[in-house]
């Protein structure tokens, strides 16, 4: 079992403190890494850097085998580490069809099918709407096809910043249930979750963040069975000193 | 050489007092006048046409300068009612300031059109002894350059000025205080258009003769450069800034003596190129940037992302 | 009142184009580019050189200098605004200001003040439906329309145009899906480019060359752009069309110097009432 992506003494911010504060990370290929924590704990940081949208101020990110510090995020994506952002993650202005046909032709896809089939057959509702514009989608539409996009080229890792946010129970269990589907069908993913017991459930590995540094990483099993996973929802200060 | 010297001076201040102006309106106000030109236009024609026409003395024509420029500034900024882009309010102030121009130009019944108005007085000329008359003349206008700088300082640091701050910075607490906000920038706007008219009158003082040519967009460089090169929002830096613009630029009108075969025209046509180029110049070399500036959420280029 | 009307017709179309360019480099680049008048004087006394100084058809001249121009405008991207990337849209603008100086200047320079004209074979005018119609006016009406369609083709059906349209939408989201930046910005330039060079020979045929021409225009294209909805190229069209019209039949009842009161009128009223303009962009840009 490789490693198809990690993290090596990672730091990154904004401003002129850091917010990540040295995070080592390790995402093992065909598995699914759900990262919680409280608000403010750095987990969207984390994944921006990782996806090359924040530089990392100090040390390595690691994908695929190769040092990937100065890949543009283009570069990164063609590479197959895909992202699905949390907030405005489909051209809004664009229909349903643009937005998937420029997540393929930008990917890497040249022409053939928009989605591989054994994906595609995972959005069943999509082709209805293809004339419509993105943003006149529901929320669960739109989260559905930002995740459409990012697989139009099958990526090696994909990650999710808060995939279910906002949604109902319903459909929050729907959208796991696809993620799951996703990586049965090869795709590695990297969750960063709020609705952390539903998300571990699906998941292999856990890995708690806190005040930016990595707390405990573990198998996912093992931290729904903790008792104390509240503790760190309601914003434990001690522990993130 | 002196009167050279006294005269640059005279000038240099009273372009300071518009750098000013635009300071207080862009800096302090996040209202950035690319109509400046037209707006010093309508301040310089106004004080004018209120002494030759209406027999004001000029210590009232240059207040009733103020005042009219105040009044278009503050019609101006009603547009922000709506629209708070500091883009869309940019392309306003341009329309407006062209608008101006083109009054200036073609409304002959009341400014001459392209002949422009002479013959304007200067202040107490007939008092004070014609040789000695520049040396008041300079003495005014640092007096008035002083006394911009001294009502804008109080203003930037009062309460007023304290809100208006906070405004420009962040919009959320701008829509919390609603109409208060639209009100706040009507009169940072007309405050500052009411210097605009102050330097506009000087200038009509100064050269005693305006046209529309005199106005063109040399003058809103000049100002942005020296608004740009102070820095951050420091009065006495945009002083300083129009100083050494004015200077440079207008020293550089002995290049005619020295390069005998290019005409005005073509002189004319590389001092603009020259103030174009060290606007670019002096924006990409400030690192600082001018003020905090809301920066975009994304660097295209290099994809970094910055906080606002 | 007709042909005022169709003059309005015409001199909208003109505006079109670099309606247009503006709309396209809000979307992209994100500010108002205040050169896009000079650019289109420099331009258009590219094509001077060709067509009235050496003697080549004005057809030809123009499609040779727009493709030139084209590359011309990312050299300048790459040089004045490419170092400012990432500023906020102030310091772009101000930046703009001072590009537009420089070329309306350099044009002053190379050819002074006078005004000129292409070297174009006359033709009589004739008449349809009681409206007078020049030949410049049909070509005008024909080289636009062919523009715009073209430019339909390239944003709706070609990689290019729709990655300009996802970065005008979310540049973050762009770079993301695997879209890079600068070269479609590049590309943005390039096709900006070529229109504001037909766009500057429109106008150079409608009224005398002179180094002010481009400029003059800026406040009635913004105005058009506005309206129409910055971003949105069919608001750039229909924008333009309207603002056309629109002063031409003021001038039925205003001295014509204030035709450029109707594009202020209607940049106010826009931003009062409908700051989206008529298409604009229903969902807000990041």
């Amino acid at each position: 079992m490789s490693t198809l992506l990690s993290t090596l003494g990672l730091h990154a911010g904004y401003g002129a403190g850091d917010i990540l504060k040295g995070i080592d990370l390790a995402l093992e290929e065909g598995r699914i890494l759900t990262l919680i924590g409280p608000n403010g704990s750095g987990k969207s940081t984390l994944v921006k850097t990782l996806a090359g949208l924040l530089e990392a101020r100090q040390g390595d990110v690691v994908f695929a085998g190769e040092r990937v510090n100065g890949w543009s995020p283009p570069r990164r994506v063609k590479g197959g580490l895909a992202y699905v952002p949390q907030e405005y993650n489909v051209f809004r202005n664009l229909t349903v069809l643009e937005n998937l046909r420029i997540s393929h032709e930008f990917m890497g896809g040249g022409t053939g099918d928009l989605l591989p089939p054994d994906l595609a057959e995972l959005f069943p509702d999509l082709p209805k709407r293809y004339g419509a514009l993105a943003g006149n989608l529901s929320g669960g539409q739109r989260q559905m096809l930002a995740l459409a996009c990012a697989l139009t080229v099958r990526p090696k890792v994909l990650m999710l910043d808060e995939i279910s946010a906002g949604l109902s129970p319903l459909l929050s269990n729907a959208i796991f249930k696809t993620v799951k589907s996703i990586n049965a069908r090869g795709v590695t993913v990297l969750m960063v979750e709020q609705n952390a017991i539903e998300a571990l459930g699906i998941s292999d590995t856990c890995l708690v963040l806190a005040g930016g540094r990595v707390r405990f990483c573990a198998p996912a099993g093992e931290v729904l069975g903790r008792g104390d996973l509240h503790s760190l929802y309601l914003g434990d200060a001690r522990e993130m000193a | 050489m002196i009167s050279f010297l006294v005269l640059m001076s005279i000038v240099v201040c009273f372009s300071a007092i518009l750098a000013l102006a635009l300071n207080f309106q862009w800096g302090l106000g996040g209202m950035v006048n690319f109509g400046l030109a037209g707006f010093y236009t309508l301040g310089a024609y106004a004080c004018a046409l209120l002494i030759l026409k209406g027999g004001a003395n000029t210590f009232f024509a240059t207040l009733g300068a103020m005042a009219v420029v105040a009044i278009a500034c503050a019609l101006t900024a009603l547009v922000t009612l709506r629209v708070t882009e500091e883009d869309y309010f940019a392309i306003v102030t341009l329309g407006v300031g062209e608008v101006l121009r083109l009054v200036s130009l073609n409304e002959d019944w009341l400014t001459k059109g392209a002949l422009g108005l002479t013959g304007i007085p200067r202040p107490l000329s007939d008092v004070i002894p014609s040789d000695v008359y520049v040396y008041f003349l300079l003495g005014l206008s640092i007096a008035l350059l002083l006394a911009t700088l001294w009502v804008l300082n109080v203003l930037a640091r009062s309460p007023f000025g304290r809100i208006v701050r906070a405004l420009r910075e962040d919009d959320v607490v701008a829509a919390t205080l609603g109409k208060n906000v639209l009100w706040a920038r009507v009169r940072i706007f007309a405050i500052g258009g009411a210097f605009i008219g102050l330097a506009g009158s000087l200038h009509a003082f100064y050269y005693q003769y305006i046209d529309p040519t005199q106005f063109s967009n040399i003058v809103i460089a000049y100002a942005f450069m020296a608004v740009i090169a102070g820095g951050r929002g420091a009065h006495a830096g945009a002083i300083l800034g129009a100083a050494v613009v004015m200077v440079l630029l207008e020293g550089s009108r002995f290049l005619k003596d020295v390069i005998p075969w290019l005409d005005s025209d073509r002189l004319a046509a590389i001092r603009i190129i020259i103030i174009g180029v060290g606007l670019i110049l002096l924006l990409v070399f400030r690192p600082q940037g001018f003020l905090r500036e809301h920066r975009l959420q994304v660097d295209l280029a290099t994809a970094t992302m910055r906080r606002s | 009142m007709l042909q005022t009307a169709f003059n309005g017709v015409v001199s909208g179309v003109i505006m079109t184009l670099p309606a247009l360019a503006v709309t396209l480099l809000f979307g992209v680049l994100k500010f108002p580019n205040f050169a896009i008048g000079a650019m289109m004087t420099c331009a258009a006394y590219l094509v001077f050189a060709l067509n009235a100084q050496l003697g080549w058809p004005l057809s030809v001249s123009t499609a040779l200098i727009a493709l030139a121009f084209g590359g011309v405008c990312i050299l300048i991207d790459q040089v004045t605004f490419k170092p400012l990337r990432g500023r906020g849209a102030i310091t772009l603008m101000v930046a703009s200001l001072g590009l537009g100086f420089i070329l309306e200047n350099v044009a002053r320079f190379g050819y002074g003040n006078t005004a000129r004209s292409f070297a174009i074979e006359l033709a009589r005018p004739f008449r349809f439906l009681d409206i007078r119609m020049n030949r410049e006016q049909m070509i005008t009406l024909a080289i636009s329309a062919a523009a715009m369609l073209a430019m339909w083709f390239l944003l709706t059906r070609t990689p290019v145009g729709r990655a300009m349209r996802a970065v005008a939408d979310n540049p973050q989201l762009a770079l993301v899906r695997g879209i890079e930046a600068e070269r479609i910005i590049r590309w943005t330039w390039f096709i900006t480019g070529m229109l504001l060079a037909v766009g500057g020979v429109l106008i150079g045929m409608d009224r005398a060359l002179e180094p002010p021409m481009g400029s003059n225009y800026l406040v009635s294209v913004f105005g058009a752009a506005i309206l129409g909805g910055l971003g949105s190229p069919l608001g750039a069209g229909i924008g333009a069309l309207l603002i056309g019209v629109a002063s031409e039949l003021s001038t039925l009842v205003m001295p014509p110097n204030y035709r450029i009161g109707i594009p202020l009128a209607a940049i106010a009223l826009v931003l009062v009432f409908r700051p989206q303009g008529l298409f604009g962009q229903p969902y807000i840009r990041k």
